[in-house]
């Protein structure tokens, strides 16, 4: 099967619900990933993110609903070019890199040469080469971690799942890893990705979805997920206390610089007259859109709060 | 690269794979070598020890004993005794007193009636090995001497018991192998032995292993947990047969180019017997035991979280391959006895009693039957439940898995 020939969209999840005993992981979960495009999976850990991943390809048994990859239920016999690099890392640690990736290489179809050229060329172009013939477990962490990017994209995924990619990388081999990235998608591959780098999201995904307690809190582009929950924000320069308010709320307070986001029906005209009405002394005021991580920030934080209380 | 969908064919992948890292590891090497190392040890030694032995005994024989005797019985010829460096005396108590003296080497008593009575035998002590020659020369003297006055040495053999018996039995009216017809089939039971002592630890850790190296999910996205599993068992299965060649080599080499050197027993291979339905029985009751035993250590590999806690099923479980032992006698005997029915039909001793009694001729074709269809039809069963178990259970990593989830989300999700 070739996944990149799927009739849209590629991955299609329809009232998903995952129980594990009596609780509830996921509630009622759809949405579709589009053939082409990177598609940002966003949450807080425990969101359910790991757990909708799983089901869709099959590790778990979803309680309820529907979770197609290219029209079916997903089944490695199937020959399908996916390229899947989970939360937990693991590959076999007692056996040599080259050895391991020639192994996989293997399974996911390509012959034995041309796994075993792939793989030495992967691992020259990531500082490895070196390390062919190495035990895994004689590896740093984040080059254990490149390795497994490797073998996770070396049949030329169709569909690319990434659960937390940057996890365990410095900066530098973080760029590595993003390059890497971006390079699957020019040549054609659809992207997952969950991460919590939300300069990532906005530097490489098209769409994004954000969940919170298993179900979606926003859904769309990014510039759509911006609009449909973080809407407008209020950047403010000011001087003495900023009073509360039911016009806005505080995202952001730090050396006389704020962000606001604005309660429903609230204009900046009316935000102004409250601000200077309590004393504020208003240097500067600029409306923009929130970022990412505003948005999940703002999101998480009700959750934070409410876990105080 | 063109974007080209392929189909997988991984159970070869997956075979070779296991193979390879499996026979590579050192502590495999060390111990499959170790036994023929043993081997070649204890062969070497038994050569060095025989030579020196043959030295000695030649000594032992070139030695002339130099003795006295007095002989009640009167069967004695002087002439006899004196070829041999024997001489009579009519004084028992100086010949005695002679040998504790030092002044004789031995001093032999034939009494009246040697048939009731004890020969009495004195001497020096030359060490507990040389000691012996003693009573060998007393008693050759003796046979002689008997061998002499009856003129005939068969009725001497047949009256000291020296003659060899060859039995010969028959089944529905054809001669039965006898003991050559009970070793090949019993040789299944030795594999069996061989084969899940030295691979049941791998078999346990197969798919531990995938679970402690997080390595679970980048597999079930690949491959079919179906085809790992069953990869995994036919490669342990060779690499049981590996071990049990290495194994065999110096055995074999021993007995067919330095067979006297190393005092093997010498086997008339020609004796045994093959016959065919014995040895169809159980090649396909190793096959089933083989399988049933794979596929209980798999799900236990599956559902327990590291090899230490797994540890706690496995030693009871091992135990009962050998519980059938505790019957043997009972097995080759009495197969009827009702002990030994549980035993053949309980699926975890079944493979054990039932390559004893098909080794020994008691196992019936139905009784055949039956068994071989139950171990394998559990022993399939079990590897269903080990796959299944590997499906949803090796992503719990560190957990000890319920086996009731598994199934619980399965109905949930058929609902």
């Amino acid at each position: 099967m070739t996944l990149g020939d799927a009739v849209e969209p590629l991955v299609h999840i329809k009232n998903f619900r995952m129980d594990f005993g009596e609780t509830t992981v996921v509630k009622d979960l759809s949405f579709d990933v589009r053939a082409g495009e990177t598609f940002g999976f966003l949450g807080s850990n425990g969101s359910g993110k790991t757990t909708t991943l799983r089901a869709l390809l099959g590790i778990y048994q979803p309680t309820a609903g529907t979770l197609h990859i290219g029209g079916k239920v997903f089944e490695p016999r199937d020959g399908a070019r996916l390229g899947y690099l989970p939360e937990e890392r693991g590959l076999y640690k007692k056996e040599a890199v080259l050895d391991v990736m020639v192994y996989f290489g293997r399974l996911k179809g390509l012959t034995k040469h041309k796994a075993r050229t792939w793989s030495q060329t992967y691992l020259e172009r990531v500082g490895l080469a070196d390390k062919a013939a190495v035990r895994l477990d004689k590896l740093s962490g984040g080059q254990q971690q490149k390795v497994q990017l490797g073998v996770t994209i070396m049949n030329d995924p169709d569909l690319l799942i990434l659960d937390e990619p940057t996890k365990g990388f410095d900066p530098v081999n973080r760029r590595l890893l993003m390059d890497i990235i971006e390079e699957q998608k020019l040549a054609g591959a659809t992207v997952i990705m969950v991460t919590h780098q939300m300069e990532e999201v906005e530097r490489l995904c098209d769409r994004v979805i954000l969940l919170k307690d298993g179900t979606s809190r926003a859904y769309g582009t990014v510039a759509e997920v911006q609009d449909q929950f973080g809407g407008t924000m209020y950047r403010l320069g000011y001087e003495g206390v900023l009073p509360a308010s039911d016009l806005y709320d505080v995202v952001r307070d730090a050396d006389g610089q704020a962000e606001l986001a604005p309660a429903a029906g609230a204009d900046e005209t009316a935000v102004l007259r409250e601000l200077i009405g309590a004393g504020v002394a208003v240097r500067s005021f600029a409306t923009a859109r929130a970022s990412l991580e505003e948005i999940f920030i703002q999101v998480y934080g009700e959750q934070h709060e409410m876990a105080e209380v | 690269m063109a974007r080209t969908a392929f189909k997988q064919h991984n159970l070869g992948t997956v075979v070779g794979f296991e193979f390879m890292r499996t026979i590579k590891k050192r502590g495999f090497v060390i111990a499959t070598l170790a036994i023929p190392v043993v081997f070649a040890i204890i062969f070497a030694l038994v050569y060095a020890s025989n030579s020196s032995t043959s030295a000695n005994a030649d000594a032992q024989k070139n030695s002339a004993l130099t003795f006295t005797y007095t002989d009640a019985s009167g069967l004695i010829p002087a002439p006899l005794a004196q070829a041999i460096g024997g001489s009579l005396t009519s004084d028992p108590d100086a010949a005695l007193e002679s040998v504790k003296n030092g002044s004789s080497e031995a001093y032999f008593a034939y009494p009246a009636d040697p048939g009731t009575e004890p020969v009495k035998v004195y001497g020096a002590d030359k060490g507990m090995f040389e000691n012996g020659k003693y009573e060998a020369v007393a008693k050759h003297l003796l046979v002689t001497a008997a061998q002499s006055r009856v003129n005939s040495p068969e009725v001497t053999a047949a009256l000291s018991g020296g003659v060899k018996f060859d039995a010969e039995t028959y089944r529905d009216g054809r001669v039965s192998g006898g003991i050559g017809s009970v070793i090949p089939p019993l040789l299944f039971l030795v594999i069996f032995y061989v084969s899940i002592i030295l691979l049941s630890n791998q078999m346990l850790n197969s798919t531990l292993e995938e679970k402690e190296n997080r390595v679970t999910e980048m597999i079930l996205t690949t491959l079919n947990p179906t085809t790992l599993v069953t990869g995994k068992i036919i490669s342990l299965f060779a690499v049981g047969l590996l071990q049990i060649a290495v194994f065999l080599t110096p055995i074999a080499v021993g007995y067919f180019l330095f067979r006297d050197s190393v005092s093997l027993p010498d086997v008339d291979l020609s004796s045994l017997v093959f016959e065919p339905v014995p040895m169809i029985t159980g090649a396909l009751l190793l096959l089933g035991g083989f399988t049933l035993f794979t596929g209980v250590l798999v799900a236990i590999g599956a559902v327990m979280p590291s090899a230490k806690e797994a540890g706690t099923i496995f030693g009871p479980l091992m135990a009962l391959i050998f519980v059938p032992f505790y019957a043997v006698s009972l097995i080759i005997s009495d197969p009827t006895a009702l002990i030994v029915q549980v035993f053949t039909y309980f699926p975890l001793t079944a493979p054990v009693t039932a390559l004893l009694r098909n080794g020994f001729g008691t196992l019936g074709a139905g009784e055949s039957a039956i068994v071989i269809a139950e171990i394998f039809i559990a022993g399939i069963l079990i590897l269903r439940l080990a796959v299944h178990l590997f499906r949803y259970g090796s992503i719990e990593y560190g957990r000890k898995l319920s086996i009731a989830g598994t199934f619980r989300r399965k109905e949930l999700m058929a609902k």
